[in-house]
């Protein structure tokens, strides 16, 4: 289920916050002119009051009459007997009370309040007083004022949040439809020009992980080319040796053309074997089938190289080379036994093969690095590998392009194959024996 | 017909190579362009069989050197790669014909006959002369509609010889079609074929330039330039 939007997040979350600050301007701004507006006006009232004190007489102030019904104030003398002096006239008739509080005084008359200041001179009360409401309401108008620009802002910062969204996000969006328009054969970079700083590590992720992707369609691409490529040559010998069958006039011809078959069908078969062990072997096919973990069987790495040997004895010794094995009574790993086998059989079988000429082939089976590691040599004396060879010995089908056609060019990948798989690593050097020598180190896992 | 075939596999080589031989040519066969290329340089071909996919340096290489120096040996390539620009390639390279891995031994046959004839301009399918008929697909011989029994050198001899009416061809160019670098040549095989030629196909059919070699005289009208 995809989450809620951005925009309407950052809607919903932002203008809350704008009214909240809305309200708090009007509030503040209310109260601090509501303060303020008392301030001066109890200065007037005390002003207007003190002045109608020193005037001494007795004045009707001379207001024009459309003004005096603006006029807030109110005004009220009396004398030390109590009779009314003077009383303004105002618009809204109000009367203050007779009795007063000198001073300033909060007082409430026919419900309204007023603010009052009263003074005595000369035997005269003089009171100037004025409804709380006038103050209120210049303070409102104030706040009032200070919320329009905000009010007015409001909707524009709502559409400029939802078009800055907007235009933040395309990328994100053409990035998407980039993906959308893509199969599996268009494993190429996403662009991440003019990303958003937060999209971009995304972006950048699904990137790495294209390329690992494109590079693992790669390697596989290349192996079924390759394998169908190889298969190719074999497939072509096995229909020109059935055809050379089926053409023998006597019976010489036809044993012969009989056995060459039987010699394609065992490369066929056996470069199949070969591919199928690399390919249960590399990596891709460990991770596509999630069984990256080895068999953790107890494999006796000694055992394996004796038998590995005894089954590539009589190849050697048609060759005339003859194989021995130092190797201690049993020497325990885990790991693939199968894959172990081929191991060491290929490596046998490629210093029988290219230890061309040679006459001994030397297995050993040791533990190394104070038994942490299991490590296996195999020596021979033939013309050995030219250093700047030894690194593309490992590639599939190498031994073929060089023209080697007795074997299938996939051995030294296998045994780099799953000495990988088993952590491992495989090294070519120049033997004591004059020709190749291929070591592998195999770490030896504690029971786990 | 001598035919240098190039092919590193030795399976695909052997087999081509009996095969060929068990028709009737002369197969020198090596397994990289170098040596091809020593091979050609020393002896005449009338068909070089080529795979591309030599270890070492391809044949494509090879066939570019070959026609850069006009050397106009009938090239069938042989090859595992069979997309279109590869075809082209080939082609543009040089080669008359394309085989893709697998082929079939019959129409590799075919293919190089077909070659053989364009490369001697006939036409059509055998190689006719003062009514003696030969078919390189059936490898049969007629004189005046009757078959006449050859030797397989005898065969190769004639075929030499008829698919270049008029060109004089030494005894040793004649040895070349018969014999393969492995075979030790007999001092005086050559005029033995061609006496065994002659009594079988009458005397005047092939002509001798004293020191100089044999030939089938032209006639006035080929039958292949009619």
């Amino acid at each position: 289920m995809p989450g809620a939007s951005i925009r309407g997040r950052l809607l919903m979350s932002l203008l809350p916050l704008f009214i909240a600050a809305e309200i708090a301007t009007g509030v503040v701004s209310y109260r601090y002119v509501l303060r303020e507006s008392h301030q001066l006006f109890d200065y007037h009232l005390q002003q207007m009051a003190l002045s109608l004190r020193d005037q001494g007489a007795v004045m009707t102030p001379p207001v024009p009459n459309e003004e005096r019904e603006q006029f807030d104030f109110v005004v009220q003398i009396w004398n030390a007997d109590g009779s009314k002096v003077y009383l303004s006239q105002t618009r809204s008739r109000a009367r203050l009370p007779d009795r007063a509080t000198l001073g300033f005084a909060d007082v409430v008359t026919d419900g309204e309040r007023w603010r009052v200041f009263s003074t005595l001179a000369r035997g005269r009360v003089i009171q100037v007083g004025q409804p709380y409401q006038v103050r209120e309401r210049i303070a409102a108008a104030a706040a009032m004022r200070s919320l329009t620009p905000l009010l007015v802002l409001a909707p524009l910062v709502a559409i400029a949040i939802w078009w800055l969204v907007g235009r933040s996000l395309a990328p994100v969006e053409r990035v998407a439809s980039d993906l959308r328009r893509r199969d599996e054969r268009r494993l190429d970079p996403v662009s991440d020009e003019r990303l958003p700083a937060e999209i971009e590590p995304m972006v950048r992720s699904l990137n790495g992980l294209l390329g690992r992707l494109q590079q693992a369609f790669a390697a596989q691409r290349a192996f079924v080319a390759d394998a169908a490529h190889e298969l190719r040559t074999p497939i072509t010998a096995l229909k020109l040796q059935a055809g050379l069958l089926g053409r023998a006039r006597d019976d010489a011809q036809r044993a012969d053309a009989l056995a060459q078959l039987h010699a394609g069908i065992d490369r066929s078969a056996h470069l199949v074997d070969q591919l199928l062990t690399l390919a249960r072997n590399e990596p891709q096919a460990q991770t596509s089938q999630a069984a990256n973990v080895l068999p953790s069987a107890q494999v006796d790495l000694a055992r394996l190289a004796r038998d590995a040997a005894a089954e590539l004895q009589t190849i050697a010794e048609a060759r005339g080379t003859t194989i021995t094995v130092d190797a201690p009574q049993t020497l325990a790993l885990r790991g693939d036994a199968n894959a172990l086998l081929s191991l060491v059989c290929n490596l046998l079988d490629n210093a029988i093969r290219h230890g061309a000429g040679g006459r001994r082939i030397a297995v050993s089976v040791a533990f190394a690095d104070a038994g942490g590691i299991a490590r296996l040599i195999v020596d021979d004396d033939g013309p050995g590998i030219a250093a700047e060879e030894r690194e593309r010995v490992f590639d599939r089908f190498y031994g073929r392009a060089t023209g080697d056609d007795a074997g299938s060019g996939l051995g030294l990948a296998i045994v780099r194959a799953v000495a990988e798989r088993h952590g491992g690593t495989v090294e070519l050097d120049e033997s004591p024996l004059g020709g190749l020598r291929a070591t592998v180190d195999l770490p030896v896992l504690s029971q786990s | 017909m001598r035919v240098l075939l190039t092919e590193d596999d030795r399976m695909i080589g052997h087999a081509v190579q009996t095969a060929l031989r068990q028709d009737g040519c002369v197969v020198d066969w090596v397994r990289d362009a170098e040596s091809a290329d020593a091979a050609l340089l020393s002896g005449s071909f009338d068909l070089l069989l080529l795979d591309l996919g030599l270890p070492g340096r391809d044949g494509i290489s090879l066939l570019r050197e070959l026609r850069a120096r006009r050397d106009a040996t009938p090239v069938l390539v042989i090859t595992a790669r069979d997309a279109v620009e590869d075809r082209i390639a080939g082609l543009d390279a040089g080669a008359d014909d394309y085989l893709v891995k697998p082929f079939d031994l019959d129409e590799l046959a075919a293919r190089m006959r077909a070659l053989l004839r364009r490369s001697a301009g006939h036409g059509t399918a055998y190689l006719e002369h003062r009514g003696v008929r030969l078919d390189p697909g059936t490898r049969e011989v007629t004189r005046h509609g009757k078959p006449v029994s050859l030797s397989p050198r005898e065969y190769a001899v004639l075929e030499a010889l008829l698919l270049r009416p008029g060109v004089v061809l030494s005894r040793a160019q004649l040895e070349d079609r018969l014999y393969g670098w492995s075979e030790s040549v007999e001092s005086n095989a050559v005029e033995v074929y061609i006496h065994g030629l002659r009594r079988k196909l009458g005397h005047d059919m092939i002509q001798n330039v004293r020191g100089v070699g044999y030939f089938v005289p032209r006639e006035a009208t080929a039958p292949d330039e009619a």
